[in-house]
């Protein structure tokens, strides 16, 4: 059931949000255990909101579509009275005082918070097997990894318990998880939602969205997180719009650019074939497909790794002084960063201002993007190396290959599922737009999910 | 090649041997991949330490 079917539902009386998420609570019951989706639930408080969610339904106060809808948030958006861990040892005992800017207008809008979600520790990295929480486990097959640093928000929403989580990215890591667990993923624009109260990695490089069942789902949430916020110095004052796609919406006058370098290169050939299939389907479907070549992505992912190398360790030096509460991957990017000089950090920023030029130009002859989100499939938990093209790729490289470098532009992506593999494991598109174009992203995602482009949603076993 | 060891000391850094041979390889790649970008740099070019996607109110 979408956010919208559980909305009529609960409007019609033929549900309450107590019964909504007391069905939640029983999932996570059954599945957290094999899944380590959460890091910490809060079940009293779910059900406490939820009653007066129906309350004020029955009342005749209607807060809009996620008024009573069970969702959940990554483990790095501050919760008033809740543990903020961000996946690390560092923070396990931080009780956060105040809501994040996501809570708040979450709960605004009538969402019923079920918890804390797992991620990668301190989100930096893509596998999610937290050494201090558990490894998150791929839905679709236990052994994978569900991807990451959001690796708990997409187990969350594939496996049904939550109808939207909130994950963040910083260089994939919402449509990393997405595409690997089959769910929908949105990076808004950077400054399109607030980051005030989460925990940071990169300060010029993250971004908060929402992992959901539906495209329509995902607008849903950004119409409720969207909009300017001062206490987010990188918040923009740009006026927000209604981000829902029209029921009918089309793809028809909208130009799709097929980049014809990089983005098809060395990439699993199930993954290949289906997002290729995709972008038949929506010329089929009325789009017009341009072959374009996209500027150097190498250069972007290079340059987007020495800025987030510098951030993230900026962020996290005062605590290196305690070696033992990191992870040996996390702990070696850390100590990589400090290695980079102040030399190399600006000159990465003065690259950046000439790669997003260099890419807006691009939006001149297309209206978006179509590529794979991910060269691979969810890897084995786990697996370091992942075998692409005929070589061997360390796994972090090469799943986010394709997503990092639209993190430095801050442009919108959005990634929907398009296809599993011969191994039952899902597939993700990826559509990038413009700047401040997530009205566009959407309609497109949401136009190729009414023409048949998806999955059939996971089934528990 | 930097040589990575000798500049994890000079910077003070008191990483474990095994540490700091773990860091070097990614961080050779990484130099391959961005020092060749740096060249082609000119003076003009200013960093954009804030994205400016749109003009300030």
């Amino acid at each position: 059931m979408s956010i919208g079917e559980a909305a009529a539902a609960l409007r019609a009386r033929q549900v309450s949000a107590v019964e909504l998420t007391e069905a939640a609570i029983g999932r996570i019951d059954r599945l957290n255990e094999r899944l380590k989706a959460f890091i910490t639930v809060t079940a009293e408080y779910a059900r406490h909101r939820a009653r007066q969610a129906d309350e004020e339904l029955a009342a005749g106060r209607d807060r809009g579509p996620l008024h009573g809808i069970p969702m959940a948030v990554k483990d790095l958006f501050d919760m008033q009275g809740v543990r903020t861990t961000g996946g690390s040892r560092v923070f396990r005992g931080s009780v956060a005082d105040r809501n994040s800017a996501v809570v708040e207008r979450l709960e605004t809008a009538g969402a019923v918070l079920l918890g804390k979600l797992n991620m990668h520790e301190l989100a930096y990295g893509i596998t999610s097997a937290n050494p201090h929480f558990g490894a998150v486990s791929n839905p679709w097959n236990a052994a994978h990894s569900p991807g990451g640093s959001s690796g708990g928000s997409g187990a969350a929403v594939a496996a049904n318990i939550v109808y939207a989580a909130m994950g963040s990215d910083t260089g994939g890591s919402i449509r990393i998880p997405a595409a690997f667990c089959g769910t929908v993923g949105l990076k808004p624009t950077y400054g399109r939602v607030s980051r005030y109260g989460s925990l940071p990695l990169g300060y010029t490089l993250d971004h908060m969205g929402p992992l959901t069942r539906s495209v329509r789902d995902a607008a849903l949430v950004l119409n409720a997180i969207a909009g300017f916020d001062e206490r987010d110095p990188a918040s923009s004052r740009r006026p927000v719009v209604d981000y829902v796609p029209d029921e009918g919406c089309s793809l028809r006058g909208v130009r799709i650019g097929f980049p014809e370098n990089f983005y098809f290169d060395c990439l699993d050939l199930d993954v290949e074939s289906a997002v290729r299939g995709a972008i038949a389907r929506a010329e089929s479907l009325g789009a017009e497909i341009k072959q374009v070549k996209v500027p150097d992505i190498a250069a972007l992912n290079a340059v987007a790794r020495v800025i987030l190398l510098c951030e993230a360790s900026a962020v996290y030096d005062p605590y290196l002084s305690d070696r033992s509460q990191f992870g040996p991957d996390v702990l070696a990017l850390l100590d990589q960063g400090r290695l980079v000089p102040a030399v190399d950090y600006i000159n990465a920023q003065r690259l950046r201002r000439q790669l997003v030029a260099q890419f807006a130009k691009l939006w001149q002859s297309v209206d978006c993007l179509l590529c794979p989100t991910t060269p691979n499939t969810a890897p084995r938990i786990g697996d370091t190396k992942v075998r692409l093209g005929g070589r061997d790729e360390d796994v972090r490289l090469a799943t986010t290959r394709l997503v990092r470098g639209i993190n430095l532009l801050g442009f919108p992506a959005l990634s929907i599922p398009c296809g599993l593999s011969t191994t039952g494991l899902p597939i993700g598109l990826q559509i990038v737009g413009p700047a401040f174009e997530e009205a566009l992203v959407l309609r497109v995602g949401a136009s190729l999910e009414d023409g048949g482009v998806g999955i059939s949603p996971w089934i528990e076993p | 090649m930097k040589n990575w060891k000798a500049i994890v000391e000079a910077s003070g850094l008191d990483l474990p041997a095994r540490d700091v041979d773990r860091i070097i390889q990614p961080l050779e790649a990484l130099e391959a991949a961005f020092r060749p970008l740096v060249r082609n740099l000119s003076p003009d070019v200013e960093p954009a330490f804030r994205l400016q996607l749109e003009d300030p109110e």
